[in-house]
């Protein structure tokens, strides 16, 4: 606590103080900063002018109106804040203690539940995640074949509406897992495991089919009283923005066969996808660059899908598919707690190859376009939202310190959970 | 005699490829030109020796004498061997007994697993001792063992020599079984009153025990001394022998705890029974009681920042290791999970943002500390003349986020090469798509016989 004030009179001189979240000013320019802006080169010694919390410019010997505050960034990098992908930010608290999980429901198909009725924003979480840089986060729901509807937030807001930048923003399905060969010894498989997954993917396709046809009855009902509507069925309805293409889908697969029958599925269907997980998507990197779908990389604290594949595979998967052109951007994955490792399995990406840019530019910019908010996040530019950091190093780099972040121009407060508790105790008078 | 026969047998294994545990003496190794990090003194530019599986002479400019392997590392970064001084890997099956509140009397020996997968994993993370142990499910549960990772060996000679044998002991949610890990039953104790409850009274019934036998060693003594039948014995408990065995001193005890008080209970506890905590494992809270940690002499083995996954472990920060270190605590990162053994090294780089430890006191948290808590800093933990050859060899600096682990090397065997792997793995993938090529053109000339 004490530190972030401390932090705030340094960062704003005398002009401010104490009282910075309750008067935060409507214009404010960042000086020195090194800028990555992630949309034209950088810029190593430049201002941000920020205003209503917007950019309102960016560049060398920015001038300003008289009195404007100033934030010295000297030795400072400003980075446009972090995207994460797929997050269960503000539904689980503690994981082992259900009345603080709002996560997944009862039930495989669970498409109509809104993440964004459920995200508390106030969990810890939020303030912890946002250490390392992260500005929005996909916020999912989990569990079964179609969890639900996931919700694009902002790290910071006094309530969920002011959190969203899209309060529904993708759907989800949770495609079927080709199980492994059973092991030799082990009882002897009627079925392969392709089999199996292919009557799993039907049974989808049928659900899909009776959704399409309850939507046909409704339309046919609306425009012609002689036609009896269906019963109502907000599940169906739910999917209806997902069959006609206008709403994102996010196909968590895991293994190579299964993301060919995911590619074959999503092209039956004309879905807008994009794939999620994909650890062994190296392996048909060509099939999904010629499907023209993203891959939203799923935490790289995991091992190989299976011990065949390399030690390194989650890593190198990473770099193949990179390789093949085809957009990525990444995530923390479904631990809430561990939201701001998104920079650590970034870098690991790029210490098994991945080219430092393209982790960047997964992290912010392809990230925003994959997520259809290219328009107001992912990049520094004019016009954008204010959303960036501030480090002292690499943003990759454990070891770096994120000392300013911004969110639609606020300067947060960057004392968090971890801090309040850090202060208090580091202050513990020595015990003789 | 006896030689002969012994001989013959060992040629007889070693034919029927037995014996591919014992591993044929290595050979001289030589590594050039590395960035040591030998954690014993200041870094320096230059070679590390090895002989017979130790460290013969670290230096600039060594010279390679005869029938010697020498590998140029270019530059690249050395560190010691790192240890995870919490792990349940290369054990066959279950580590909890969950039926049973105090189970003394196992032993993780009994199914260790030279097999498992995860001790591959572990060495491509550079990692090349681990404390292997029982779960947390028992406030005294069995016994544990340090190992040495000599991937290709069996069980018995994964066994590091002269490491002490520990006796895992857990507090908190998981002996109180709280989180529903056995949903249906209750078992006694359901809160940290019963854990400690369950503790003295164990203790209470070793002493016993123990007093019982000396009684009867004594009656068996003064019996032959009268010329008359020796008494019966009291019955054999091997569960209270594995307590005596702690009472005794034997055993290295370590403490599965997360909050602060019941650390500070706990201590009391041992001063009452008169045995000593080594380390407590996990320790989250440990940063709000470190002088007393201190005082008391026992070292913690944490997370980098696995936090909040149960309520005991919410009231912490990644800043917790580096504020119990500053206070003099002895601190290391553990993993506790085969995933995270093979990225310590990016672990206990958070440490430097979060609570400020100097690059230096980072790396040690994966070493020298690691091996004063298992008991084996007298072999390794740090490169020094004298001391096994357990070391790995980093593309740049273990601490680098874009670094990777591309050798290790355990008792100065190469048991991880990362060029060796790529190597394989690309003559691997170059025969599998041959085949799939032969098989296709083969379908191809079937189908056009119909």
């Amino acid at each position: 606590m004490k530190k972030s004030i401390a932090l705030a009179v340094i960062a704003f001189g005398l002009s401010f103080g104490p009282t910075l979240r309750s008067a935060e000013p409507a214009r404010f320019l960042i000086k020195n900063a090194a800028i990555v802006p992630m949309a034209g080169p950088v810029i190593d010694k430049g201002d941000i002018l920020i205003e209503d919390g917007k950019i309102k410019a960016l560049g060398k010997g920015l001038s300003v109106p008289e009195g404007t505050p100033v934030l010295d960034a000297a030795g400072l990098t400003a980075y446009p804040g972090i995207i994460d992908a797929f997050s269960h930010y503000g539904l689980v608290e503690i994981g082992a203690i259900a009345s603080t999980a709002d996560v997944r429901d009862l039930g495989k198909e669970n498409p109509e539940l809104q993440a964004g009725w459920a995200i508390n924003p106030h969990s810890v979480h939020f303030g912890t995640g946002r250490v390392n840089g992260t500005t929005a986060a996909l916020v999912a729901p989990s569990g079964g074949t179609f969890p639900g509807l996931a919700a694009l937030v902002k790290m910071d807001g006094w309530t969920f509406p002011e959190m969203a930048v899209k309060p529904v923003a993708m759907s989800l399905i949770n495609f079927p897992m080709t199980p492994r060969p059973s092991r030799e010894g082990g009882s002897v498989q009627k079925e392969t495991g392709d089999e199996v997954t292919s009557k799993l993917v039907d049974k989808i396709k049928d659900y899909l089919k009776e959704a399409r046809r309850y939507l046909e009855i409704k339309k046919l009902a609306a425009a012609n009283p002689a036609v009896r509507p269906p019963a109502a069925n907000p599940k169906f309805d739910a999917l209806a923005a997902v069959l006609d293409g206008t709403l994102p889908v996010i196909v968590s697969v895991e293994k190579a066969k299964d993301i060919e029958l995911a590619l074959k599925f999503i092209r039956e269907e004309k879905l807008n996808a994009v794939l999620r997980g994909c650890v062994q998507g190296y392996k048909v990197a060509d099939k999904i660059k010629a499907a023209g779908i993203p891959v939203s990389i799923d935490s790289l604290y995991q091992g190989p899908s299976e011990p065949e594949d390399g030690y390194d595979a989650p890593y190198r998967n990473v770099v193949e598919l990179a390789k093949a052109g085809i957009p990525l951007c990444f995530s923390s994955g479904e631990d809430p707690t561990a939201g701001k490792d998104i920079t650590y399995h970034a870098a690991k990406a790029v210490a098994f190859g991945l080219d430092r840019d393209a982790a960047l530019r997964a992290l912010t910019i392809d990230a925003a376009r994959i997520l259809g908010v290219a328009e107001r996040l992912g990049s520094l530019e004019p016009g954008k939202d204010a959303d960036l950091f501030l480090t002292t190093g690499d943003p990759l780099d454990a070891r770096a310190d994120v000392k300013h972040i911004f969110i639609n121009g606020k300067h947060l407060d960057q004392a968090n959970w971890w801090d309040l508790q850090y202060e208090k105790w580091k202050n513990r008078p020595e015990k003789k | 005699m006896k030689t002969k026969i012994l001989v013959s047998t060992l040629l007889a294994l070693a034919a029927a490829g037995l014996l591919t545990g014992l591993p044929a003496a290595p050979k001289d190794l030589l590594l050039k030109n590395g960035h040591i990090l030998p954690v014993a003194g200041p870094n320096l530019d230059g070679d590390i020796l090895i002989r017979d599986g130790k460290i013969v002479r670290i230096g600039p400019g060594l010279p390679a004498g005869l029938d010697i392997e020498v590998i140029d590392l270019g530059g690249k970064w050395v560190m010691p061997g790192i240890i995870d001084s919490h792990a349940h890997i290369a054990l066959e099956g279950d580590v909890n007994e969950m039926g049973d509140l105090i189970t003394a009397e196992v032993d993780v020996r009994d199914i260790i697993n030279p097999q498992d997968i995860n001790i591959y994993y572990a060495l491509t993370g550079g990692v090349t001792s681990i404390h292997t142990m029982h779960g947390s499910a028992n406030p005294i549960a069995g016994r544990g063992v340090v190992l040495k990772l000599r991937w290709g060996a069996k069980a018995s000679d994964l066994n590091f020599q002269g490491a002490p044998l520990t006796s895992k002991w857990a507090l908190g949610e998981n002996p109180k079984q709280t989180n529903a890990m056995m949903p249906g039953r209750t078992r006694y104790p359901r809160s940290r009153m019963g854990v400690e409850a369950s503790i003295r009274k164990e203790f209470d019934l070793a002493k016993d025990y123990l007093k019982a036998w000396d009684e009867y060693e004594r009656k068996v003594k003064s019996a032959a001394k009268a010329k008359q039948p020796p008494p019966l014995p009291p019955k054999k408990d091997y569960r209270l022998e594995g307590v005596a065995d702690i009472l005794k001193g034997k055993l290295w005890i370590r403490c599965h705890a997360y909050q602060s008080e019941e650390m500070l209970s706990i201590m009391k506890l041992c001063k009452d029974y008169g045995v000593k905590l080594v380390c407590f494992e996990h320790g989250l809270e440990g940063y709000r009681i470190a002088d007393e940690l201190k005082a008391y002499g026992v070292a913690v083995s944490t997370f980098a920042d696995f936090w909040a996954y149960k309520w005991e472990a919410y009231n912490t920060n990644p800043h917790a290791a580096a504020l119990m270190a500053k206070r003099g605590v002895l601190v290391a990162i553990n993993s506790d999970d085969a995933e995270r053994m093979r990225h310590l090294f990016n672990d206990a780089a958070k440490t430097v943002r979060f609570g400020g430890l100097s690059e230096a006191e980072a790396i040690k948290t994966l070493t020298l500390n690691q091996a004063v808590i298992c008991g084996i800093d007298k072999w390794t933990g740090t490169l020094e003349a004298g001391k096994d050859a357990d070391m790995a060899v980093f593309s740049r600096h273990p601490l680098d986020p874009y670094t990777v682990c591309e050798m290790t090397v355990v008792d100065g065997k190469i048991l991880f090469d990362r060029a060796k792997y790529l190597e394989e793995r690309k003559k691997a993938e170059e025969e599998k798509k041959k085949e799939a090529e032969a098989k296709a053109a083969k379908d191809k000339k079937v189908g056009g016989e119909v």
